[in-house]
């Protein structure tokens, strides 16, 4: 094998053989484990619609929230079979997805921007004043779920919640490969770069983005079945603005249009809010908002682009020494 | 009858007021220099503060005002250089990234300095009370935001409609590219339109405290009703932004008295309905691009 | 010489190592630190410490073992209870903690109940309101107060001081409503007439529309329930800017006009009628000794509350846990320990109730005036050890 391959076949399995490796290193944290890996696939999910097809959204937790409190309401009244459950709630996010995107796609800019907003926002009033529904503010208490496949079950110690998720993540994830690098991916592509001259050549500019718009929707919906089942809660966090926008912050921070650039960008987020929370209850606002700055300003790809950065740097030097 | 609808109609039009004036200048930033501006409610914040810290201290309440506006408009110029300018040419994305982040800092500064309760501008007394405006008594504090709100809108208007400056401005919001063809120096413009802007809206944080309550989460709680206003009226429209403030101002009101529990649902849903119907904001900027 | 010298210094070697260290004892406290709640979790600090400060950090268990209580301070930021849960979980499987404390609010209180039943961790409640979360688990003992405990003896206070018809405004969430509920209960009985009823959305500034419904229907008093913080200075000030204090309809309220939020009023505030579970001017010892200790260690402007009331309770009740029972009890033995208790608060005379685990203590009928230049909450009547009246009217269900 070449070595480019041989490199590269490395970097796909690292992420993987890191998580798999973070199961027994970590028997205590599996739990933030597992959140990571929801919000690297929360993230994923959103870089279909903003990174590939520049769908320009702040209202990607409509469909996580709507995923978690459709789990959590079918573990509590239907049935509480996991799994069926979180179908049920990819199913249903799909829908709103499609829906919603029916309503809102033929617009762009800022103002698809806010009716996106608006939507997240209806939604999480909504979800505040049905209180019978969704518990308000204490959120859905008492959440039991079967075990998997009668097996495995659920406990504080999220053994079998991390695994479930590792897999459901590495689902989704091999599907949003193969989209990404498909004729539909490239179109995507093109879409965010000029949709007149995608219109020109005569894709179907508006049937396209519904679609990557309602796989995300339902990708999302199964990021939020993941939370309410690895956490037997929902609360009404699932739906706010400040989810929106970390899952946004996270992708950036990584870096979009890269599919993994979600994996390192939620990872640090998380890693980061966790840590700079811990040395000082008041100062992780400060650590998220410079570390926000700071990428935006200096790292336009996010920081999966460190690297290459690092070697045009180096390679400006050397350019520079040469004369 | 008459007096409750009057009653509402003057609430509804003094919170508008409020919102107008903090809105305007985020319009003309997102009109003319097509930057999302997410971080506008901290310059709203900031000069909100400023007054707070000084009527605290005993200074007067209309110098104080003056010096929320002065010191949100100094900030302005101080992070014009700084942090929007790379902005201008990066796209939408990373200015609502870049701006969320200013958000934040701001955030997290004033909790450091001001501490997390809310914060207080001392008005003088004749505000606080109530005053007879023939039909019922009516808080003065709201007559004064009308006032004060109309003035300044009027004197926009002029300045707009009646100077070389504005006749600039207006040019360089309808087509950027061939005012500086004509040798409008549109960065300065920028630079200082953001100032102004900036400047308003200390001013509108300082005014509207009584109904806007200052406090550390005041940028990002406010700042999707401000996004609202200028998007629903047109960015970069001055009088569309004054139309969406009184609409949404009223809405909202009307929303609190009537359907109280529906009243959150209101502004987002009135924002929706409007935003599908004229995409591009109810009085959209005339441009020939 | 020599000799006397290795005497000496084997003397003090072995004075030195019969000094056993003090084994460390870990207690998460879980606040809101930042945020819109950010006040509680530097109080709940404030209190802790100074309990700490003048009753030592060790204790010494049954066998002579001494034991370092440690505070472990976690953010929930003002988040939903998911990030209390989250956090809660940290702290027992990677900290170890022996007790989990703090919780402001109610739904972060309700989000502990499973993790307090698997990993067997009592949690001494410092605030969260809501009646029914001591019966959510068996681990679970409050130290604060609930809001039907406060709101309750307002009602027949009102009818027996000529107030016949009240207008209620409360703040559209759970506490609200139990304030709602307990106060058109107990005023009812007492033979008044509840007019009008308004709720608020949480954190509404705004209350121009809610104060023209109540001059229409000119109550003889409006009924506040408002968190503390920007909604309550809000409210108060719509009030009379709305010409309704002018109008003498007087203001009844609870919490909101504590000494710690006062100095946000202005003068306007004078007049109000609120019941609450500690007047923070008491001058009872342990409350004068409190008050010193947090003005030693925290300077002039500090002002304790009811969190640092709550914190240094709850911190006692640890504590003297500890010292009973040992580092390494059961989880139900330490509550059953805490079941019963009786001891003198900086508020008064308190109990944990045995059954259901939550507190009975004194309800205060308080009035704003001005004492020496500054606002001041002065106690016009008390009620005695007053139990949770949701838990009465709503007795277990027997298992």
């Amino acid at each position: 094998m070449s070595r480019t391959r041989v490199v590269a076949a490395i970097g796909h399995a690292l992420p993987w053989a890191i998580a798999v490796a973070y199961f027994f290193a970590a028997p205590s944290d599996l739990e933030f484990g597992t959140q990571v890996m929801i919000w690297i696939l929360f993230a994923i999910s959103l870089d279909l619609t903003l990174g590939y097809a520049g769908i320009l959204t702040l209202g990607q937790a409509a469909f996580f929230g709507l995923g978690a409190y459709i789990a959590g309401l079918f573990a509590l009244h239907v049935c509480a079979d996991p799994i069926l459950g979180h179908f049920a709630a990819i199913g249903v996010a799909a829908l709103f997805g499609a829906l919603t995107g029916a309503m809102i796609l033929h617009t762009s800019g800022v103002t698809l921007l806010m009716l996106t907003l608006a939507i997240v926002s209806m939604l999480s009033q909504y979800a505040n004043r049905a209180t019978d529904l969704t518990g308000g503010d204490n959120g859905l208490l008492g959440i039991r779920l079967d075990p998997i496949f009668g097996v495995f079950e659920f406990n504080i110690f999220g053994k079998t919640a991390y695994v479930y998720a590792l897999v459901v993540l590495f689902g989704w994830f091999v599907l949003a490969w193969r989209i990404v690098h498909s004729p539909f991916g490239r179109s995507l592509d093109g879409i965010r770069q000029n949709p007149h001259r995608m219109r020109a050549i005569g894709t179907p500019v508006w049937w396209r983005l519904l679609a990557i718009y309602a796989i995300s929707a339902a990708m999302a919906g199964s990021a939020g079945a993941l939370s309410a089942h690895a956490t037997r809660f929902v609360g009404l966090s699932v739906l706010d603005l400040l989810t929106s926008g970390s899952v946004t912050v996270a992708l950036i921070l990584g870096g979009t249009r890269r599919l993994y650039g979600g994996f390192i960008g939620a990872t640090i987020y998380l890693v980061v809010q966790d840590y700079s929370a811990k040395i000082n209850p008041f100062f992780w606002e400060f650590v998220v908002g410079g570390l926000l700055i700071a990428t935006v300003l200096l790292l336009e790809r996010g920081l999966l682009d460190l690297g290459p950065a690092v070697l045009r740097l180096r390679d400006r030097w050397r350019a520079g020494q040469r004369k | 009858m008459l007096s409750f609808g009057l009653t509402v109609l003057l609430d509804g039009i003094s919170y508008g007021m409020i919102l107008y004036l903090i809105s305007v200048g985020l319009t003309v930033t997102m009109g003319l220099m097509r930057v999302v501006n997410l971080a506008h409610g901290a310059f709203a914040m900031i000069g909100g503060y400023v007054a707070g810290f000084l009527t605290q201290r005993g200074c007067n309440f209309y110098l104080a005002a003056l010096g929320a506006a002065a010191a949100a408009a100094a900030i302005g110029a101080a992070t014009e250089r700084t942090i929007y300018r790379p902005l201008y040419r990066k796209g939408e994305l990373a200015q609502v990234l870049l701006t969320v982040g200013f958000v934040f800092v701001a955030t997290g500064a004033v909790s450091e300095v001001f501490g997390a309760f809310p914060y207080p501008v001392v008005f003088p007394a004749y505000l606080t009370r109530p005053i007879d405006i023939g039909f019922r008594e009516y808080p003065a504090y709201r007559l004064f935001l009308i006032a004060s709100g109309a003035v300044i809108a009027l004197l926009l208007w002029l300045i707009l409609d009646n100077s070389l400056f504005g006749a600039r401005l207006r040019a360089a919001v309808d087509n950027p590219r061939m005012a500086r063809a004509v040798g409008i120096n549109v960065s300065l413009l920028f630079t200082a339109t953001f100032v102004v802007g900036c400047g308003l809206a200390g001013l509108g944080g300082a005014l509207g405290s009584g109904i806007l309550s200052l406090e550390p989460a005041y940028a990002l709680k406010y700042v999707v009703l401000f996004l609202v206003v200028v998007i629903v009226g047109g960015e970069g429209s001055f009088e569309g932004s004054f139309v969406a403030a009184m609409a949404l101002g009223v809405i909202d009101t009307l929303g609190k008295y009537f359907v109280a529990e529906a009243a959150p649902y209101l502004l987002y849903t009135a924002a929706f309905a409007l935003l599908l119907w004229r995409p591009k904001g109810l009085v959209p900027p005339r441009s020939l691009t | 010489m020599g000799c006397l010298l290795a005497i000496i210094t084997a003397a003090m070697v072995l004075l030195w190592a019969g000094r056993a260290p003090a084994d460390v004892l870990k207690v998460g406290l879980l606040a809101d630190f930042t945020g819109a709640f950010a006040t509680w979790g530097p109080q709940f600090q404030m209190g802790v410490e100074a309990y700490q400060a003048l009753h030592g950090k060790t204790v010494k268990g049954p066998d002579d073992k001494p034991h370092e209580i440690q505070f472990i301070y976690r953010d929930t930021a003002s988040q939903g209870p998911d990030k209390a849960r989250q956090l809660a979980q940290e702290l027992v499987l990677r900290d170890h903690v022996k007790f989990l404390c703090g919780l402001d609010l109610s739904p972060h209180a309700m989000a502990l109940a499973d993790i307090s039943k698997e990993a067997k961790v009592p949690v001494v409640i410092m605030n969260a309101a809501t009646s029914s979360i001591t019966r959510m688990s068996p681990y679970f003992v409050r130290v604060s107060q609930t809001v039907p405990q406060d709101v309750a003896p307002l009602g027949p206070w009102a009818v027996a001081h000529g107030i016949n018809r009240v207008y209620t405004i409360v703040s559209d969430y759970a506490p609200g409503y139990d304030a709602e509920a307990y106060l058109t209960k107990t005023f009812k009985a007492a033979g008044g007439t509840i007019v009008g009823s308004g709720r608020t959305p949480q954190q509404e500034t705004n209350f121009s529309a809610y104060m023209e419904r109540v001059l229409e229907a000119n109550p003889d008093a409006l009924y506040m329930f408002q968190p503390a913080g920007s909604p309550s200075v809000a409210f108060v000030r719509a009030y009379v800017e709305r010409g309704l204090k002018a109008a003498g309809i007087k203001l009844l309220g609870g919490g909101e006009t504590q000494e710690l939020f006062l100095p946000n009023f202005t003068d306007d505030i004078i007049g109000t009628v609120t019941s609450f579970h500690y007047t923070e001017t008491n001058t009872r010892p342990a409350n004068l000794e409190l008050r010193q200790q947090v003005k030693k260690m925290s300077g002039d402007r500090a002002v304790p509350d009811i969190a640092t009331l709550a914190a240094w309770d709850g911190t006692r009740l640890i504590e003297d846990a500890v010292a009973a029972l040992g580092a390494d009890a059961d989880g139900l033995k330490y509550i059953d320990f805490m079941k019963g208790k009786k001891f003198d608060s900086p508020r008064g005379p308190v109990e944990i109730d045995p059954v259901e685990r939550d507190i009975i203590q004194n309800v205060y009928i308080r009035q704003v005036e001005k004492g020496n230049g500054t606002l001041v909450n002065i106690d016009i009547d008390e009620v005695k050890m007053v139990k949770d009246p949701w838990k009465v009217d709503n007795p277990p269900k027997s298992n």
